[in-house]
């Protein structure tokens, strides 16, 4: 009986041993290795339905895996494992592949966004280039350059759940400055203004004709002095303003440029700002104007209209206290040709800018 | 035979000792669960991300080798109790970690944050120094407004840092500097202008 037993326990061991435990399938250690990408890559976030889906899979997978690992060796089946673990692993990759598509549809979405803003700083940069009373304008668009700047970051690290914020934040600073623009452009887009200030440079213009002489135009949203010769456009120069200077001059020290019909009424050949032309403000209708305002209280009390507003020298980007400069060289050309009596025509613009501001509304 | 039964019995009674005996290591799923937890409150999750998320690995694997072992016959937990002790042990020493490395990110923000204060002045100072002449007032005036536009961002830098986003912080005050710095530069540009008139 003993020797009996002893060849059956001897038979079991050899019969046992020669089995081999059959390896867990590699794809185990690839789906580790997929869960692994799938969290850096954010699927938790961009795909979270289908995240969470594929992690139900994958922990029935790994039931299936280690029921069978329960199992003695040579007992364990893993085929069932194996086709269930691949399954996982196409889940997988949808995912990876949504997750990468979903990234790239969020980064071109932003991009576009910011690709727009950017748009709208740059022709509001453009539009205020030469605008001395861009103080808050510029402000905003450097609040709104920062914030842009923060924008690209967030973008480049893939941080697209702050950038929606970081957005609103430039699109508000943008809107100010574009408000604060469009405030000051406001009159420059009255249709009857506009109108008006074309009419004076028509005349203007057609009394150089008619007498054979010389006038000037000045278009301060232009920023341009041009000089005509009977009647004829002989030179088109870049003009510096005072601080304020697309506003129409109403006293002294208010820092904007005068508006009207002015005449050279004085030629400076040595002036603090090279060499001046003293033009006749204030005229008749700038009294009437002023006395009016201050009659409403519109104005300090002991401001004076103010004058000696000249065309000069010194420079095309100075701030003037309400003169029109001209860089020296210029000066040179436009000297010789104007006599005292010239017609001098300051306007705001020739052209309405309404089609400015939609154009940056757009 | 009667010795054979015997034997049967006390085997089966060995047997059912060590299956019964063999208990999950709740205790030890607590801790571990609890230090993971404890880490990621610390600040882990923003910190060091990769570290925890490979701790939580281990407790995953932990949890596995519990759930096979829960299905065997002879069940050992003995294994999965070291995964989950090292888990402990790692939670707790990454926690540790984590009030160094918030400091050190604290730390990178408020040097963040003097550098681009010092740009901010640096260009203050070059702006008021700048010629007066009438050639450059206009640029003058305007890169002064871009840098009263810094100045006013300038306070999210400690709004950030106040709210413990010292990467948030680190970037305003980085774009700040770098934008106060392309001011001063543009002022270094027209005082040459000037002296070039000259």
């Amino acid at each position: 009986m003993k020797s009996v037993s002893l060849t059956f326990i001897l038979f079991s061991v050899l019969f046992f041993s020669a089995c081999k435990t059959p390896p867990v399938p590699p794809e185990v250690e690839q789906a580790k290795v997929q869960e692994n990408d799938l969290w850096r890559a954010g699927a938790p976030v961009y795909a979270a339905e289908e995240h969470s889906k594929y992690l139900l899979s994958l922990g029935l997978a790994k039931e299936k895996l280690i029921k069978q690992k329960a199992r003695f060796g040579w007992f364990r089946k893993y085929e069932e494992v194996m086709a269930s673990y691949q399954a996982v692993l196409a889940e997988g990759e949808t995912i990876l592949k949504k997750v990468k598509e979903e990234k790239e549809s969020k980064s071109r979405d932003i991009s576009g966004q910011l690709a727009l803003l950017e748009d709208r700083i740059s022709k509001l940069k453009n539009a205020t280039l030469n605008m001395n009373e861009n103080d808050l304008i510029r402000r905003n668009l450097a609040r709104a350059g920062v914030a842009s700047q923060e924008a690209e970051i967030l973008l480049r690290r893939e941080k697209y759940a702050d950038l929606p914020e970081k957005i609103k934040t430039i699109d508000r600073h943008v809107s100010q400055a574009e408000e604060a623009l469009f405030s000051i452009l406001a009159r420059y887009s009255d249709e009857d203004q506009v109108g008006a200030w074309r009419k004076w440079a028509a005349e203007t213009i057609a009394e150089s004709r008619k007498r054979g002489t010389t006038a000037i135009v000045v278009n301060k949203l232009e920023r341009t002095l041009s000089l005509y010769k009977k009647g004829i456009l002989i030179g088109v120069y870049e003009i510096g303003l005072s601080k304020y200077g697309l506003s129409d001059k109403l006293y002294a020290g208010d820092g904007a440029t005068p508006e009207g019909k002015y005449t050279v009424i004085k030629k400076l050949p040595r002036s603090r700002f090279y060499k001046a032309l003293l033009i006749d403000y204030p005229n008749e209708e700038d009294k009437r104007r002023f006395s009016q305002a201050k009659k409403r209280g519109l104005i300090p009390p002991r401001a004076g209209i103010g004058g000696l507003i000249e065309i000069h020298g010194g420079g095309n980007d100075s701030i003037t206290n309400g003169c029109v400069g001209v860089e020296n060289a210029v000066m040179d050309q436009i000297f010789p040709e104007v006599a005292v009596g010239t017609p001098v025509t300051i306007v705001g613009s020739l052209e309405s800018a309404g089609r400015l501001i939609t154009g940056l509304r757009k | 035979m009667k010795n054979v039964i015997k034997v049967m019995v006390l085997g089966v009674f060995v047997m059912s000792l060590f299956v019964s005996c063999a208990k999950q290591p709740t205790q030890e799923i607590d801790a571990a669960k609890a230090a993971v937890e404890a880490a990621a409150n610390e600040g882990a999750t923003i910190y060091a991300p990769e570290e925890l998320k490979a701790i939580n690995d281990q407790m995953t694997a932990a949890m596995d080798e519990i759930n096979t072992q829960s299905k065997k016959f002879f069940k050992k937990y003995g294994p999965a109790k070291e995964m989950l002790v090292k888990a402990v042990a790692d939670a707790d020493a990454l926690k540790a970690t984590i009030p160094a490395k918030k400091e050190a990110a604290k730390n990178a923000a408020l040097t963040a944050q003097q550098e681009a204060q010092a740009a901010i002045t640096e260009a203050k100072t070059l702006l008021e120094k700048a010629p007066k002449g009438k050639g450059t007032k206009a640029d003058i005036e305007a890169m002064k407004a871009d840098l009263k536009g810094l100045e006013d961002s300038f306070p999210q830098i400690q709004t950030a840092i106040d709210q413990e986003d010292f990467f948030g912080a680190s970037n305003t005050a980085a774009t700040i500097k770098e934008k106060a710095v392309a001011i001063s530069d543009q002022v270094k540009a027209a005082i040459e202008k000037v002296k070039g008139k000259i």
